[in-house]
């Protein structure tokens, strides 16, 4: 444990899936204001003007945290149909130069996997997906967009992205999907969440 | 009851209270950037301290009153006018039907607020009335105000007229004191303690989701993107380039750069008034020292703002 900031404290974990269990363990206790998990980490927002910083760092020892449990991470499954290249997904052409691939066999790549949601943040329902294939390593723009459509999907330092919403970002775009990830009217207003399975289908043409 | 804006200002948009608990999936608080200037607007016109206002950004805005509606002006230094004679911000007003209400160019501080008896009718999204402009989410159709919108205004009750008495007006300067705590990498910056006292300026590249400040070259020994981590308004940011940035209520919820301090809670209604080339100090504050410190600020405000401690 280690001070964030003022009202900021922050639980170093083993990875994605410790952080989201430890989160959702602190935050089922309803004694934050906020509590984020980060892909290695866990920040919690605690309310500076009623809580006592040695007593949060109390409650946060006291939450009983379980291991993680492996068959929770499969409760939801989603196939992602995406429309790889062209106006979709303007990086891939230089992507494909750059790893020395064709587009289809990046697509190949892309879609041969299962992957798993390591968690939502940076802008609304943006969801960090794990597990890229080695061969599809590329780093981030330099120049970071503006705004990027809803449903944009992009690839960088070994995971996909997935922009629930519009908004910046600075990942290299490959293609776009017209899946509903954001529901607002629903529960949970974001389709992905950490742990869930991911598949993306090719839907050019289509 | 109605207004019509005829000049919207450069970026003027609906806040009102931020989103809260939900930074989890990734959503920002969005919310007024100067929550303290709101809620005394709010004050005047007798609503709750984060019912929904305008905010208006640097170059004002004007608009027309489509029928009599009680209305107050507060934030930034700048003249008001109505029908073209000047009043009095900080002062509860009514306005007939076809009065132009003219909020001018901030001449200290950035922002203003404009907050109408009843309060804005606006879309809640997510918990809140708030515009959350990067996702088109909240207040008016998600984005900011143009020309020729007209805003609905909830029905209020007669309020008295109310005026903020001198000790609860925020001064508006061009230099800037913020307190702040070290983060999780301040111990990674290159000589941590020039951050703290030094005089540093506002940049160019300031909206609500964050400023970069500029004065100084800041580097930290972490190389290359860290796993990203989660980040508040407040944090300071040092992405590498030599500048640090200052995340605001718009804030994205998780970030690679190192995060070099926090703007402590006390101070951050501060950031909303913040403008280009103005100066700022970092003051260094332990984390017991900043506790005392909100409570006090709290303590101070209590009389005119009941609700102080859920406003800033």
């Amino acid at each position: 444990m280690q001070s964030a900031g003022d009202d900021l404290i922050s639980i170093a974990v083993a990875g994605p899936r410790e952080a989201q269990s430890v989160a959702r363990q602190l935050r089922a206790t309803g004694a934050w204001i906020e509590v984020v998990a980060g892909i290695d980490s866990v920040v919690v927002r605690f309310d500076l003007a009623s809580t006592d910083r040695a007593m949060a760092g109390e409650l946060i020892d006291k939450a009983s945290v379980e291991p993680f449990d492996e068959s929770r991470a499969s409760a939801e499954h989603f196939e992602i149909p995406v429309v790889y290249g062209g106006d979709s997904g303007p990086e891939l052409a230089s992507i494909c130069e750059h790893l020395q691939l064709s587009e289809d066999e990046f697509v190949a790549l892309h879609t041969a996997r299962e992957y798993e949601v390591d968690m939502i943040g940076f802008t609304p329902g943006f969801a960090y997906i794990g597990g890229l294939d080695a061969r599809l390593e590329i780093p981030r723009l330099q120049e970071p967009r503006a705004r990027v459509a809803a449903g944009s999907v992009g690839i960088a330092g070994g995971r996909t992205g997935l922009y629930a919403l519009p908004g910046p970002g600075g990942w290299p775009l490959i293609g776009r999907t017209s899946f509903e990830l954001f529901r607002p009217d629903s529960e949970l207003v974001f389709a992905l969440q950490p742990g869930t399975r991911v598949r993306f289908t090719d839907a050019r043409g289509t | 009851m109605t207004v019509r804006i005829l000049k919207a200002g450069v970026q003027t948009t609906v806040q009102g209270a931020p989103r809260v608990g939900l930074r989890h999936l990734g959503i920002p608080a969005s919310g007024a950037a100067d929550p303290l200037s709101l809620a005394l607007a709010n004050k005047l016109v007798s609503n709750p301290a984060q019912a929904a206002a305008l905010e208006t950004t640097l170059n004002g805005v004007t608009l027309e009153f489509l029928d009599t509606a009680t209305c107050a002006i507060t934030g930034a230094m700048a003249m008001v006018r109505v029908n073209g004679y000047e009043i009095e911000a900080h002062k509860c007003f009514v306005a007939k039907r076809g009065d132009v209400l003219d909020v001018g160019a901030a001449i200290r501080g950035a922002r203003s607020y404009v907050a109408f008896a009843g309060g804005l009718k606006s879309e809640v999204v997510l918990g809140s009335a708030s515009t959350y402009l990067p996702a088109g989410l909240g207040g008016h159709r998600g984005r900011a105000l143009k020309k020729g919108d007209e805003l609905p205004i909830k029905s209020a009750r007669k309020v008295p007229g109310l005026t903020t008495p001198d000790r609860f007006r925020p001064p508006m300067s061009a230099s800037w004191m913020l307190r702040t705590a070290r983060s999780s990498e301040t111990g990674h910056l290159r000589g941590a303690s020039r951050l703290f006292g030094k005089k540093l300026r506002v940049g160019n590249r300031n909206d609500r989701m964050g400023i970069r400040l500029s004065g100084d070259t800041f580097t930290t020994d972490i190389e290359g993107d860290m796993p990203s981590a989660p980040v508040f308004p407040g944090i300071i940011q040092c992405p590498g380039d030599g500048s640090l940035y200052l995340l605001s209520v718009d804030a994205q919820t998780t970030g690679g750069y190192p995060r070099v301090a926090k703007v402590t809670r006390a101070d951050m209604h501060l950031l909303g008034q913040l403008r280009p080339g103005d100066s700022i100090s970092l003051l260094e504050r332990d984390v017991a020292v900043a506790a005392t410190e909100l409570r006090d600020k709290h303590a101070y405000w209590q009389e005119w703002l009941p609700e102080i401690a859920r406003v800033i």
